[in-house]
């Protein structure tokens, strides 16, 4: 495989941004997944296995050690922002459709709710494994939601709640928008959660971390 | 009466070998440039805090329906039968409530969304961390003012912990006048600012304060409970 797309892996892996970047201590003073991102292209590397081969397994590689715990939350945040800035570079090829995406994933932290950090890690990671994430924010009812997956018929629901007040408002939005768009998976997480929760409330997936609902998506999607 | 404090930042004695635990880093040695960007966020964390807690000493206090709820001047807490435990040879209690403020949540929000997500992601944590050892000192407040009537104090705890109803801090706020302190109360029972805990304390001349409180939660991986171990402090009473 193309050599840049092994360094560019593993810049998003370990987090480094740019040459400029101190981090990590180990690739100090090299080019980052910014710089090998503008020359693949350059070098005439297709936009789409510059996603599928170089920054997806990257971000799959931390997203596998942020479960098994060898990696935590500031290390993640380092591979996501070294993830958006090669994507900053890819996104006219997205539009453009020389590049697609696995599909789109909705998600928001529900209503009554506005806890957001475990969410956006959820939207980052996602995002790195090659979907289109559509963040709602926080505070987000079911019309807001129902909305989204009317202009995005094929996307994939993602509910975030932190507090068990807040749950009984993931049972309401998981109802209406199965009630309104029969079909649409509903995929759910947060710390008071769990798969009892998950089954008796008729979603379809809970994932206690980012990977899982990671794999889930490639499990229905991709 | 209500009893309001409110402290600088630098009256605070932070711990940041547990901070370093709280962002994952068990050993309590954060690799480069995290460390850094500790500093960086203790020193931002200096201008953005309002760090303010009010506490109030309910005149009559009695454990109901077989000792899992407790009434307090007439309004039932449905603590659980943990908590109720630990608090079982209260004869009064305290409420309090304490926040970090809405100014470290601001600024973390609007830099995870730009520029420097790690620093806003350890602004967020060390809100949380604000907020806990301003409500330790808050605690100190309360139980001064206990040892001089001649009463001992228990540990502080909190609805939506030990299955006890995160709902009933719509009646602990019952206690307050509304915006104490700056902090409000969704109908969800979130506190807003959200670096707020709010809870309440068992007062008594047959109650013990403890060291080691990880044995009464259910909860499974947990940096406290891992650094309360390493720390080598585990042992229950
Ligand atoms: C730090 C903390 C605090 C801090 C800061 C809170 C904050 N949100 O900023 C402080 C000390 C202020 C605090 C206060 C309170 N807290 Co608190 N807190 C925590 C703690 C220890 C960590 C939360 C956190 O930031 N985690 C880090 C982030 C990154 O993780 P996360 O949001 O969970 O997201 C991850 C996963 O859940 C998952 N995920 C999240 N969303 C989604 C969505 C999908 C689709 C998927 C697949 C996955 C997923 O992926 C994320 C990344 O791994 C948790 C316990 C815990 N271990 O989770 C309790 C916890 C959230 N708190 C709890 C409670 C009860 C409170 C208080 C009500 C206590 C009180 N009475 O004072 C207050 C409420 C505060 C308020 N504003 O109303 C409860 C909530 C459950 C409940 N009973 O309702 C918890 C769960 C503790 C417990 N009892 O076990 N808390």
């Amino acid at each position: 495989m193309n050599e840049l797309l092994v360094k560019l892996s593993e810049c998003i892996e370990f987090g480094k941004i740019n040459m400029a970047s101190p981090y990590p201590p180990q690739m100090k003073g090299q080019e980052g997944a910014d710089e090998i991102t503008r020359r693949a292209l350059e070098e005439g590397v297709p936009p789409q296995d510059i996603l599928t081969n170089g920054l997806m397994p990257g971000m799959e590689r931390i997203g596998v050690k942020f479960r098994e715990n060898k990696v935590f939350v500031p290390q993640v945040l380092m591979s996501a922002k070294a993830m958006s800035t090669a994507m900053l570079h890819l996104k006219p090829h997205f539009l453009s459709g020389a590049a697609k995406q696995k599909g789109t994933f909705i998600i928001g932290t529900v209503l009554g709710d506005l806890h957001d950090i475990g969410k956006n890690l959820v939207g980052m990671m996602v995002e790195g494994n090659g979907y289109k994430v559509i963040d709602l924010g926080t505070d987000v009812g079911s019309e807001k939601f129902i909305e989204a997956v009317k202009q995005n018929p094929e996307a994939v629901v993602g509910l975030s709640a932190l507090l068990t007040t807040t749950m009984v408002s993931m049972e309401k939005i998981t109802k209406e928008i199965k009630d309104a768009l029969p079909g649409t998976l509903v995929t759910i997480g947060g710390a008071p959660v769990n798969n009892d929760f998950c089954t008796k409330i008729g979603a379809d997936n809970y994932s206690p971390d980012p990977q899982g609902v990671v794999e889930y998506l490639n499990s229905k999607i991709a | 009466m209500i009893h309001t404090v409110s402290y600088s930042f630098s009256e605070l004695t932070l711990d940041r070998n547990y901070l370093s635990a709280m962002l994952g880093f068990p050993d309590g040695v954060l690799p480069e440039p995290f460390d850094q960007y500790v500093a960086e966020a203790i020193q931002e964390a200096e201008s953005l805090c309002e760090i303010r807690g009010a506490f109030c000493f309910p005149e009559k206090s009695e454990f109901i329906a077989k000792n899992s709820c407790i009434s307090v001047d007439g309004i039932e807490f449905g603590i659980g039968k943990t908590v109720a435990k630990e608090l079982r040879n209260s004869t009064s209690v305290a409420l309090f409530i304490c926040t970090a403020g809405e100014g470290i949540s601001r600024r973390s929000r609007e830099l995870l969304a730009g520029k420097n997500p790690v620093l806003g992601y350890i602004l967020d944590t060390l809100g949380s961390m604000i907020v806990e050892t301003a409500t330790d000192q808050l605690q100190k407040e309360i139980m001064r003012i206990a040892l001089s009537q001649g009463f001992s104090i228990t540990n502080r705890y909190s609805p939506g912990y030990c299955k006890w109803s995160v709902g009933d801090q719509h009646k602990l706020f019952s206690f307050f006048p509304p915006n104490c302190c700056g902090i409000s109360l969704t109908d969800s029972a979130l506190m807003h600012p959200i670096k707020s805990v709010s809870g309440m304390i068992g007062l008594g001349k047959e109650v013990k304060f403890r060291e080691y409180t990880c044995d009464l939660c259910s909860q499974v991986e947990c940096f406290h409970k891992n650094y309360m171990k390493r720390s080598g402090i585990q042992s229950a009473v």
